[in-house]
């Protein structure tokens, strides 16, 4: 199967309360198969995003499509999408078992899914103890047997990582990849880059409701600003040089200088055009979360 | 039976919600069925009405109906199973459609069980105390399936206040101050408006001829008015508001 269609998009999607505009005109497109991470501080629009993808909160403007349709227009959603907003959407008297049937019944989803799903999350063992049980690793877990019942074409899941331990987190990374190597798509928020940063190829990051960045993992690592340590005996003519040209350098302790905002390529024709000789090189990145951060700093009022 | 009436149903009997409903349901009607039942001097329970009064304590299920209806809207907007509820299914209006018929299910059940209850102890008291039995085969009938549908149509109530509330224990305050405050208020001061109350209107239902009060029939058709109506805005607002 393969759509022509965005399997997920949003177009000019506006949602204000009152004068707030929680997102405000975003626009983006997944394709098939792709795992996207959907980034931002919290309170910056990522729910309310989701929300009306799933068609629980209506647009103020804008349109939110899966499959190219509304949410509420599809047949047999489930099938489709699977979804899970919040880790806490339980009644906690009910068991997680009961939980899955009474969505298996709803949803029009065969009976022996509930124990096939329960099986992939490991929780066959707690399925018949009330909610309440839980830990929140295993209510994320339940959630996203929720979301499995269907075996649907794409996941939705907001801040699936919350609450698990490291060994889930990279039980959740390797379902995720797994889940979207059959041509499925996942799109998942965090308010933690490095939380998806293993798991997604690309990104969108939102900051008070607007796209700020949408971007393949790969660009947005390259997009980091790279610092390059050198290491020259003529320090002296090696810094006039890149005063000259316009980089911000600092000098370190032995003959060592750093320049921001650069390249490798950049110092080092510099340094072959000043003939300064080079005795170290070395670049430096800044960490994905570094460039996260600045990309949705607050402004400073 | 559609597969969303079940998975209504489901939820219904998947917690102890229920459990705890029918036990207060039978806890109040054995209390208000025995206090009267052995206290009540006999003149006090010589005439129709006055053994329509004991007898038709089983009309208390009506309460807990209501509270199950309420309760199956409420609390899953309480816990956020809302939902998962409307992705599964984003056709509101079935959600909604399917929780009223599985609540009115539940209200007829605690209607036969609650008005069983409420008419055995109180048909056992005055044949213990050797009270003449006056009500005819007609009016008996009367005010059992009174009780069963009325109940019936409580639960629908509660489920559409549920939906226009949604907030769980405003729900229930609202229904309390309505049932025991604002009706018998109104119903004392001004009687052609509180006779159309829905406690009023299912009293009216079983056969009670007490003074003001509606005839069975206008009285059915009001509970069934008010079932209707607020099930319809509950409705309506559940389709249009944004869930959170």
């Amino acid at each position: 199967m393969s759509y022509q269609l965005p399997v997920v998009e949003a177009a000019s999607l506006t949602k204000r309360f009152g004068d707030v505009a929680a997102v405000d005109g975003l626009s983006f497109a997944l394709q098939q198969g792709t795992i996207t991470g959907f980034l931002g501080p919290n309170g910056a629009g990522k729910t309310t995003t989701l929300r009306m993808l799933l068609g629980l909160a209506e647009p103020t403007s804008g349109r939110a499509a899966v499959f190219g349709e509304r949410y509420a227009l599809l047949q047999r959603p489930s099938h489709r999408v699977g979804a899970t907003l919040e880790s806490t959407d339980f009644h906690p008297g009910r068991s997680g078992r009961d939980h899955l049937r009474m969505l298996a019944l709803a949803g029009e989803i065969e009976r022996s899914r509930v124990e096939e799903v329960l099986r992939t999350v490991e929780l066959e063992g707690a399925a018949g103890r009330r909610v309440k049980t839980y830990s929140l690793g295993m209510r994320q877990r339940l959630g996203l047997a929720a979301a499995l019942l269907g075996d649907p074409e794409l996941l939705i899941l907001d801040e699936p990582a919350n609450g698990l331990d490291p060994g889930g987190v990279r039980w959740l990374r390797d379902f995720l990849r797994a889940f979207a190597a059959g041509r499925r798509t996942v799109l998942i928020s965090s308010h933690v880059l490095a939380e998806v940063a293993q798991t997604v190829d690309q990104v969108l990051i939102i900051n008070r409701g607007r796209l700020v960045v949408e971007s393949s993992l790969e660009d947005l690592t390259g997009r980091a600003s790279a610092s390059v340590r050198v290491r020259t005996p003529d320090r002296y003519t090696f810094a006039d040089a890149l005063g000259r040209a316009g980089i911000r350098f600092s000098t370190g302790g032995d003959d060592t200088l750093v320049a921001y905002r650069t390249s490798a390529e950049q110092v080092g024709d510099l340094a072959f055009a000043a003939r300064v000789p080079i005795h170290e090189l070395g670049v430096e990145r800044s960490s994905l979360e570094e460039i996260f951060l600045g990309l949705t700093a607050e402004p400073v009022a | 039976m559609s597969r969303q009436f079940r998975a209504e149903l489901l939820k219904i009997r998947s917690t102890r919600t229920t459990v705890g409903l029918v036990l207060g349901m039978v806890g109040l009607i054995v209390l208000f069925s025995l206090l009267p039942g052995l206290l009540s001097k006999t003149p006090e329970l010589v005439t129709a009405d006055d053994q329509r009064g004991l007898l038709g304590v089983g009309t208390f299920a009506g309460l807990f109906s209501a509270l199950a209806g309420i309760m199956l809207v409420t609390s899953e907007y309480r816990y956020g199973t809302i939902r998962p509820t409307f992705l599964v299914t984003p056709a509101r209006r079935r959600v909604l459609g399917a929780k009223l018929a599985a609540g009115a299910l539940a209200g007829v059940a605690f209607g036969i069980a609650g008005g069983a209850l409420g008419f055995g102890i109180g048909y056992a008291c005055l044949a213990g105390r050797g009270i003449h039995y006056t009500l005819s085969v007609g009016q008996t009938t009367l005010l059992l399936a009174g009780t069963v549908a009325g109940t019936g149509l409580w639960a629908a109530l509660g489920v559409g206040l549920g939906a226009i509330v949604r907030n769980q224990v405003g729900a229930i305050i609202g229904l309390l101050a309505w049932g025991f405050v604002v009706e018998n208020l109104l119903f004392a001061l001004v009687p052609d408006v509180g006779r159309l109350g829905a406690v009023h209107a299912q009293d009216a239902l079983i056969g009670l001829t007490t003074k003001h009060l509606l005839h069975a029939t206008p009285g059915a058709l009001v509970l069934v008015a008010w079932a209707t109506a607020l099930a319809a805005a509950g409705t309506a607002i559940a389709v249009r508001s944004d869930v959170d």
